[in-house]
């Protein structure tokens, strides 16, 4: 007998389970010579397309089953079984899976909320409905069953019995087969070879069909280490404190050790070979014909009638682009027209071509529907090079108008459904979702899911949570983890100066050593499923019998598969992507017809505002779009930008592949006439004439070979697709070599172009993705020049950029933009603009719960504080941290003359006072609104004599309650240290010379390692200082000097030499680093009197 | 049952299962044939690294279960356990451990 076929494998898709990939396995399993693998993972489908596509790839069978709780009618437990998928049978077996575990799964969404403590399960009579008397699924009984657990305790009766009511439950022949597993554990234990014995008599004596597995979690026994890692990370439990694995038996042992162990457990070779022969037989039947089975490969998209159509797709979709003609070019001139009708016959002719009509009308639906909603949308990616997209309403940008290639998003040269994204407002993106699931149906729509894998700081607090490290000694060494993947820990320790002090520990401590192979060995194995953050699944009405589905957070149905896995399933996915920047301008557009009354249409304003340009060229680019990092704000001092163009170059060459092919610097040499623009041939001009010579874009390589092959643009973009892979490049440089001979061009014309190509490799963007972000960047920043106020509104109450909220705060200042302080009387739950300013937002309000804002908000306004109690009902807490933070402020002022005295004045700490002595009333208000509390509804007397908290103070209260600074800058507490120490402001380093010796000060507001071209490690750090932000650069030497602080501390003191990088461009080349407060200490012992200022 | 842990010395049939041990200067034999299994170890308490590769003897151990007597008493029969603390792959070098005795 040769072979073997493991029929009960769990695949490294079991969350915390199992530690393989599947495609891994596959391999080992073809290497060894047997033609069939099953994976069967737990509670889900999660790895079974990865599976079927690794065995398709390797010629070996794929068999799909799932790992499932069985439970009792009352919900309690009965068994984890393996359940397998019948094949070859039209897909019977397959639908029925997938309806298994979404019914396992659906038990734990009661009334659309996720319930984690609902185990994911399934009743045995619902498992036996399903499969029912027509088959299609087998049902192993297992040890870790009802009569796998009798056979071990038990009266010998009752074992019998259990399983004979199995047999009773499950009618079809073949439904349930008695799993016999030995992991070789203890004599008498559960996976014992005793154990496997019992259960082979009894199922022998019940005349049940047996098959022998080895209820597989990993490759190789080595893997068994990682296993219990794993098994911490699930039981959220040290190792030690749990009932681990018994041994390291659970791997994927090849035939011959299969065999042997079927002899030890039936003692006799006839019976073993029985054995092993019905396992066969059943793999056999579960052997899958991915194509009629799970319809592998074949396109699935809404039916025509879910769309609203009707006739031919194309037709429809024919009519829709040419309407829209009408509508995007209502001012263009004959030539343009005619350009455009010509194009949009090509872009359709392809796309009927492919057959992808319905696909094309499906987004354009969504589209519409989203545009219905009156949400903003903007297509992403290179869906924005296409016509077609642009006059379906799909995409904003004009393709022709910037010169973007529809070849590079679709051509007939390949057949994979292309993608299109759509961003939309993030705070409205579940509201999308939900419209989605409402138009097409929940049998045609799903979520798509996503598996996160284990990073370096993931890996290792799983890790040290296994180890039972404390929880701070695992945020220390969490927080020197920095760009290096954790499968090199060790090798980092001795190069990253800030692991240092890890390294000692590793050396000293034998569980620091244990920390880092672990971590090694959890690294990018999957953790955890969750919602993809925008892809929504859209097919015919079979989706739900392809495609198992769990209840996400937001309560709507997740597929268990991912991104992945939609060509492969030939499964539409569809990006509705949540971007913040989008709901910002959106409340900044709102904000502007609610205090102006002026309607705006953000996708309608001119395109070359000079006054936008100019405020981007000043470099104070904060809260706008893509160009906000610290790099992008230096990239700006030198570039200059002018126009549109100009953004979608700049962003497109702030990217990895540019900066690693060093694009930039001759682009920005030509364009500031440094050096004169090379185009190597005249016909090279018109292509490379927007970039000065350099080839940046997708869109220039196509443009190139198009030019100088004469192949057709389609042909151009399989081509360029080809140069990334050494192998087929060697073809494409022989049709190039040839074509451009033959058309005549120099051999030195082509030897230089050519190597262009070569060196192009994965470096260039696509010019449609540029285009697509440079316009929320343009909008953006076109709102920042215009509307500062509202923008910033939008900016605080969104969120959407890389840096903190009191940042923008500063940025406000520096603007002229008051924020103005919390008021119960009139701030909400938003940003909103007021005549003098922004006011501040209650949310912002640390520990004050929803439902408290959200009665504030319904109860607006309040005349006095007792009345404020009295109908918002504050928690304690609340009601201070508002009084501390001068939300009643508003109801002090003068005080009436009858009670003024001789104090006037009704100060914060009057109110605080006041609040005090309501806190200290032990009831609470009762809920019903008008008791009759005399109390409260005598004339408020606030106490008096209590002083005005100090600035200081204030900023304090602020920052704590709020991590906000908005009184005044928190580094304005430092201002004397800094001015004796002389200090410069980020403001003034721009009027700098070059090289000159700096101290800088301020608040961290990033830090980052972007990849550098010489694979060295450098970090920027940019301060806040309230006058604007500094950026400075640390190299190896500097890194090393302060390598303690440079990812810790909050408030820093930095030293170097100011670097010109352009005409407002100046970074400061980091010497040397310090923490702000530590200095404070030092500086305040010798001057007691600031001690107090900077306490907070 | 007593738990111990002393040296023996073990002598092995072909298919690598114990025929008979020494112990305290006694000569045992194997009467019944023995059952293997494998027990695990707390790596986290003892190993020195984990790392990838280490191979599982730092997580499991191999145990015979095995009832012998000593030859000149074949009738006193009594149940043993005893480790194989090296991996089951180099058998030649195996040390051997006398567990348990169930008395």
């Amino acid at each position: 007998m040769n072979g073997f076929t493991h029929l009960h494998v769990a695949s490294a898709f079991s969350g915390h389970y199992g530690v393989t990939r599947p495609e891994t396995m596959a391999e080992a399993v073809a290497a060894s010579g047997s033609n069939a693998l099953a994976i069967t993972d737990r509670d889900g489908l999660y790895g079974s397309v990865k599976h079927i596509g690794a065995c398709l790839k390797l010629g070996v069978s794929p068999i799909v089953g799932v790992d499932l709780a069985i439970l009792n009618e009352d919900g309690s437990f009965l068994a984890r079984s393996a359940i397998l998928s019948h094949g070859h049978d039209h897909g019977v077996g397959w639908a029925k899976l997938c309806e298994i575990v979404s019914v396992a799964h659906a038990s734990r969404a009661k009334s659309g909320q996720l319930r984690k403590e609902n185990q994911i399960g399934i009743k045995r009579s619902q498992l036996a409905k399903i499969i029912g008397e027509a088959g299609g699924c087998t049902v192993l009984i297992g040890p870790d069953s009802d009569v796998g657990r009798a056979v071990l305790a038990g009266p010998k009766q009752l074992a019998a019995s259990l399983l004979a009511a199995w047999r009773e439950a499950f009618k079809s022949p073949g439904a349930i087969g008695v799993e016999i597993v030995s992991h070789l554990t203890e004599p008498g234990t559960a996976y014992s070879t005793e154990q496997a014995q019992r259960m082979l008599s009894l199922a022998d004596a019940l005349s049940i069909p047996t098959v022998l597995t080895n209820s597989v979690r990993y490759l190789e026994p080595d893997d068994a280490l990682t296993a219990d890692v794993l098994d911490s990370a699930r039981h959220l439990e040290p190792l030690g404190l749990f009932t681990p694995q018994p041994n390291a038996q659970a791997w994927l042992k090849p035939a011959l050790a299969m065999q042997a162990l079927a002899i030890e457990i039936c003692g006799e070779a006839s019976r073993a070979l029985q054995l092993l022969e019905t396992t066969e037989r059943l793999a056999d039947r579960c052997r899958l014909d991915p194509v009629s089975d799970c319809a592998w490969g074949k396109p699935k998209t809404p039916e025509k009638s879910a769309l609203g159509i009707d006739g031919n797709p194309f037709e429809v979709l024919w009519q829709k682009a040419h309407a829209g003609i009408d509508y995007y070019y209502r001012s263009a001139n004959a030539a343009l027209l005619s350009q455009v009708h010509h194009r949009l016959g090509q872009e359709l002719i392809t796309i009927n071509k492919l057959g992808f009509s319905t696909y094309f009308l499906t987004v354009a639906d969504v589209a519409q529907m989203i545009r219905d909603m009156k949400i903003r949308s903007q297509a992403r990616g290179s869906g924005a090079g296409s016509l077609t997209n642009y006059l379906l309403g799909i995409s904003g940008v004009d393709p022709i108008e910037h010169d973007l290639l529809f070849e590079r998003f679709l051509s007939t040269e390949r057949s994979t459904l292309p993608d299109i994204d759509i961003d939309v407002e993030s705070a409205r993106r579940h509201d999308i979702y939900r419209a989605i699931f409402k138009r097409y149906g929940s049998n045609r729509v799903t979520l798509l899911s996503m598996q996160s894998t284990y990073r370096g700081r993931g890996a290792m607090r799983d890790s040290g949570m296994a180890l039972g490290l404390e929880d701070d000694q695992i945020d220390d060494i969490a927080k020197n983890m920095w760009r290096f993947s954790a499968r090199s820990f060790r090798g980092a320790l001795g190069t990253k100066p800030e692991l240092s002090a890890l390294a000692t520990a590793v050396e000293e401590d034998r569980r620091m050593n244990l920390l880092v192979d672990i971590t090694e060995r959890l690294d990018r194995l999957p953790r955890h499923i969750s919602m993809h953050p925008c892809g929504v699944i859209l097919g015919d009405s079979t989706l739900l019998q392809r495609t198992s589905v769990e209840p996400s957070g937001l309560g709507l149905p997740m597929s268990q598969f991912d991104k992945d896995d939609m060509d492969p399933m030939g499964l539409l996915k569809l990006d509705v992507l949540g971007v913040r920047m989008q709901s910002a301008m959106a409340y900044a557009v709102r904000e502007i017809s609610r205090v102006r009354g002026e309607k705006l249409d953000l996708d309608n304003i001119p395109r070359d505002d000079p006054e936008t340009f100019k405020t981007i060229r000043t470099t104070n680019t904060l809260g706008i779009f893509q160009i906000e990092s610290p790099g992008q704000r230096e990239l700006t001092g030198k570039h200059q930008p002018t126009e549109f163009n100009d953004l979608t170059i700049q962003i497109s060459l702030f990217r990895p592949g540019p900066m690693k092919g060093n694009m930039i610097a001759p682009y920005l040499d030509g364009r500031h006439g440094f050096a004169k623009a090379d185009f190597i041939h005249e016909d090279l001009v018109p292509i490379l004439k927007e970039t000065w010579g350099v080839v940046i874009f997708h869109e220039h390589v196509l443009r190139i070979l198009n030019v100088m092959t004469g192949c057709t643009l389609a042909k151009a973009d399989e081509m360029r697709r080809s140069l990334e892979n050494p192998r087929v490049a060697q073809t494409v440089k022989q049709f190039f070599h040839e074509k451009t001979r033959e058309r005549g061009y120099s051999e030195a014309v082509i030897a230089r172009v050519w190597e262009i190509l070569e060196g192009f490799g994965s470096f260039g963007f696509c010019k449609a993705h540029g285009a697509a972000f440079a316009l929320p960047t343009y909008q953006s920043a076109w709102l920042k020049t215009h509307f500062p106020t509202e923008f910033l509104a939008g900016l605080f109450t969104h969120d959407p950029g890389m840096y903190p909220k009191r940042l923008l705060m500063a940025e406000a200042r520096r603007l002229g933009v008051k924020v103005l302080p919390l008021d119960v009387n009139k701030s909400s739950d938003e940003y909103l603009v007021e005549p003098e300013g922004i006011r501040l937002a209650l949310t912002e309000v640390q520990g004050v719960s929803e439902n408290e804002v959200a009665r504030i908000i319904e109860e607006q306004p309040f005349k006095d504080i007792a009345d404020f109690y009295l109908r918002v009902k504050p928690t304690r807490r609340t009601l201070e941290r508002l009084a501390l933070l001068g939300a009643f402020d508003s109801f002090g002022g003068k005080r009436r003359s009858d009670e003024a005295g001789d104090d006037p004045e009704i100060t914060r700490g009057d109110i605080i006072a006041r609040v005090r002595q309501l806190n200290a009333i032990k009831t609470r208000p009762a809920s019903e609104a008008n008791q009759p509390t005399l109390d409260f509804q005598v004339l408020e007397r606030l106490p008096t004599g209590n002083v005005e908290p100090t600035l200081t103070e204030k900023v304090s209260a602020e920052l704590s309650l709020m991590k906000l600074d908005v009184s005044e800058h928190v580094i304005e507490l430092y201002r004397p240290m800094l001015e004796e120490m002389g200090v410069v402001n980020a403001n003034e380093l721009v009027g700098l010379r070059n090289k000159s010796d700096v101290l800088i000060a301020g608040v961290r507001v990033a830090t980052q390692t972007p990849p550098m071209r010489s694979g060295k490690r450098v970090v920027f750090i940019s301060l806040d200082d309230g006058t604007g932000c500094s950026d400075s650069t640390f190299f190896d030497e500097a890194q090393a000097r302060c390598s303690h602080i440079l990812f810790n501390n909050r408030l820093l003191l930095i030293s170097g030499k100011t670097r010109r990088t352009g005409v407002r461009g100046v970074s400061i080349m980091a010497e040397n680093a310090w923490d702000l407060r530590e200095m404070w200490e030092q500086w305040t012992k010798a001057r007691p009197q600031f001690r107090e200022r900077a306490a907070g | 049952m007593r738990r111990m842990d002393e040296n023996v010395s073990v002598s092995i049939n072909r298919t690598g299962e114990p025929v008979g041990f020494l112990w305290r200067n006694s000569t045992y034999r194997v009467r019944t044939k023995p059952i293997r299994w494998f027990a695990r170890r707390d790596w986290w308490l003892e190993a020195a690294r984990v790392q990838r590769g280490v191979g599982a003897s730092v997580l499991e151990v191999e145990v015979w279960r095995m009832v012998a007597s000593k030859a000149e008493e074949p009738g006193q029969k009594t149940q043993f356990e005893i480790l194989n603390t090296a991996t089951s792959t180099d058998g030649a070098k195996a040390i051997w451990r006398l567990v348990k005795v169930y008395d």
